[in-house]
């Protein structure tokens, strides 16, 4: 029977491995930062990487879709008028020791930036992406994932995906490029016995079980958003609590809303794209001042339909939401996934 | 690599007033090669940009023909637009497109066809005014309706003489608010539907304008027994990316951008924002 090549490779090679990683491209893994907070990080020694903890502050968003984004800079050409050229990130970055949920919603990216028309700078940094997973074996008190389908364990979506296994890592390879990554460090990494993978199968039932009741009851609130079945009562209450901060939208690993800015320079200038939220008042409006979804219910209405829909779902192969847990700890009214998707269940106020 | 968000380079070629507050600019590539394959049809749009200040849609409001320069009819109301209007001929500007899915045209042939165009509204149908007049022996009866609030809001003053003189064409216009040179028709442009004959079964109609006049001409035409398909209009939103990726001009699960901005009122009507 085949099945895909895994390796182990012991916890005292690590630091062996995050170097020669690190010689090729910048290595960003998780990383002690503010307080208490983890975030994933260059990291510039393997001593930063931080191989126990639950969740980071932010997702990966940030490296493959930045919150400021250089698009193009322009300048006057005495041939042409104006001279454009296209600013392109091709920095070669390893993700290491990532969670199931944010590998999942790099999936979900893929499909946003390059399907139809492919983005050219998603593209460009993605291409010189490498993702190294690290399945949960003890999921934060947020997490969710087991019911969004993006954890904790992944049968996809990674280069490699490490286990940790108390005195070493199981590494699972997923794609010829992890393949080629153990190859080039074939002395720190052995064949994994096949007994390995009873353990690793226990290892995963016991990370679902460590989820205890489900946070997040998605299938009601699905079926309700796809079909229109939602009260606008309950909208309006749930909107009553929105600060219009964007805080879900810019912690959440699925979202991807942006505008455009120019920045003009004493010659020329640059124009750079930011993150939008779709909550915020103005996101809609027209230059003649309309605004067709003046209302905040409308707008947090939106971002649901689009998070949850069956519309959506199907072109994007998958729900908006990776179960990460973020706009839990982010939204100061309680507008997060759990909360939501539980208030549409129940429908009644 | 293609990239969908670089802009090509054009230079205005011509400005002209049309009204107090909106000109057409004619616009032509710098790259010479680059008009065999600006390919469009009525009823798209590009994404423009005055450099420092940013990118605005508007509609391609000329039928593409031998001059290697198509036009935009552009209303100062906004930051894009009221730098654009600053500029004069010679003037750099970037253009994204063509973008979005464009007006019907083979579909509708052999059928009488009424333009129903309001204000501004009437500049994404000029393309397709003048494509099927080109072929006018492929089409029914033509009628052209337009409106405006004041004699000086209407657009393409000249073209509307040509229009009202073409022989196979039956063109009204009437204004909300005469001035003491109007002498033609008064009211809203729905009030010339009882002017003109209009055979339901035998009629497309493309309707441009203000959200409020669709909404009032669209009833006017379904009251007149046309079909829900045969009613075509142009949607506006605010379409910042053009392409379908920064999500700001969704109706539901539609993108205006790509899915539109041409829908049918069949469509438009199953569109639902979920707010």
């Amino acid at each position: 029977m085949n099945r895909p090549p895994a390796y182990i490779i012991s916890k005292a090679s690590l630091s062996a491995w995050v170097e020669e990683l690190a010689r090729a491209a910048t290595v960003i893994a998780p990383t002690a930062a503010h307080g208490a907070d983890v975030v994933y990080d260059v990291v510039e020694s393997a001593q930063d990487v931080m191989w126990d903890y639950t969740s980071s502050l932010t997702p990966l968003k940030r490296f493959l879709f930045p919150q400021i984004e250089p698009l193009l800079r322009w300048r006057p050409s005495p041939g042409n008028g104006i001279e454009i050229e296209p600013t392109y990130d091709e920095t070669e970055r390893v993700f290491l020791g990532v969670r199931s949920c944010d590998i999942s919603a790099v999936g979900f990216l893929d499909r946003v930036f390059m399907r139809d028309r492919e983005d050219a700078y998603y593209l460009a940094r993605r291409r010189r992406t490498t993702l190294i997973g690290l399945a949960c074996t003890q999921p934060g008190e947020n997490c969710f994932c087991v019911c969004a389908d993006a954890g904790p364990f992944l049968d996809e979506g990674y280069d490699l995906q490490l286990i940790d296994l108390k005195d070493c890592m199981l590494v699972d390879v997923g794609s010829e490029k992890g393949a080629a990554l153990v190859e080039q460090s074939a002395s720190l990494f052995s064949p994994a016995p096949l007994s390995l993978l009873d353990v690793k199968a226990n290892l995963k039932r016991e990370a679902e079980a460590h989820f205890g009741e489900p946070k997040a009851y998605f299938s009601a609130a699905l079926r309700k958003v796809t079909f229109d079945q939602t009260p606008d009562e309950l909208w309006e209450q749930m909107a009553d609590r929105c600060l219009e901060c964007g805080g879900c939208a810019f912690v959440c690993p699925t979202c991807t809303c942006f505008l455009t800015a120019d920045w003009p320079a004493e010659q020329g200038g640059e124009r750079c794209r930011l993150w939008d939220s779709c909550l915020y008042e103005n996101y809609a409006s027209e230059a003649s001042g309309h605004n067709p979804r003046a209302q905040r219910m409308d707008r947090l209405k939106a971002r649901f339909f689009h998070k949850l829909s069956y519309q959506f779902a199907k072109p994007l192969e998958q729900h908006g939401c990776v179960g990460c847990g973020r706009c839990i700890t982010a939204c100061l009214g309680s507008n997060d996934m759990p909360t939501v998707t539980a208030r549409l269940r129940r429908g009644a106020l | 690599m293609e990239n969908i968000y670089v802009p090509d380079v054009v230079k205005i070629a011509s400005v002209k007033d049309e009204t107090y507050d909106t000109k057409t600019f004619s616009l032509r590539f710098t790259e010479p090669d680059r008009w065999s394959t600006f390919q469009y049809r009525p009823g798209q749009f590009v994404e423009v940009s005055v450099f420092g200040v940013g990118e605005a849609p508007f509609c391609l409001a000329s039928r593409r023909d031998g001059r290697e320069t198509f036009d935009i009819t552009v209303r100062r109301t906004g930051t894009v637009t009221d730098q654009l209007h600053r500029l004069a001929p010679g003037s750099h500007l970037g253009v994204r497109g063509p973008l979005g899915n464009g007006f019907p045209f083979e579909d509708v042939k052999g059928r009488d066809i009424v333009f129903v165009g309001g204000g501004i509204g009437l500049p994404p149908l000029r393309p397709l005014i003048w494509e099927m007049l080109e072929s006018r022996a492929d089409f029914g009866k033509i009628t052209v309706l337009y409106g405006a609030r004041t004699p000086a809001d209407l657009v393409y003053k000249d073209e509307l003489e040509l229009w009202r003189s073409h022989d196979d064409v039956e063109f009204m216009v009437t204004v909300d608010m005469p001035d003491e040179t109007w002498s033609d028709n008064v009211g809203v442009v729905g009030s010339l539907f009882p002017h003109v004959a209009i055979d339901p079964e035998q009629t497309s109609a493309f309707v441009c304008g203000p959200p409020i006049m669709i909404k009032f001409v669209v009833t006017d035409l379904l009251a007149l027994r046309l079909d829900e398909t045969d009613i075509y209009t142009t949607l506006e939103r605010h379409m910042r990316c053009g392409v379908g990726k920064c999500n700001h001009c969704l109706i539901g699960d539609k993108y205006v951008c790509i899915d539109g901005p041409v829908f049918s009122y069949r469509q438009m009507k199953m569109m639902r924002d979920p707010g």
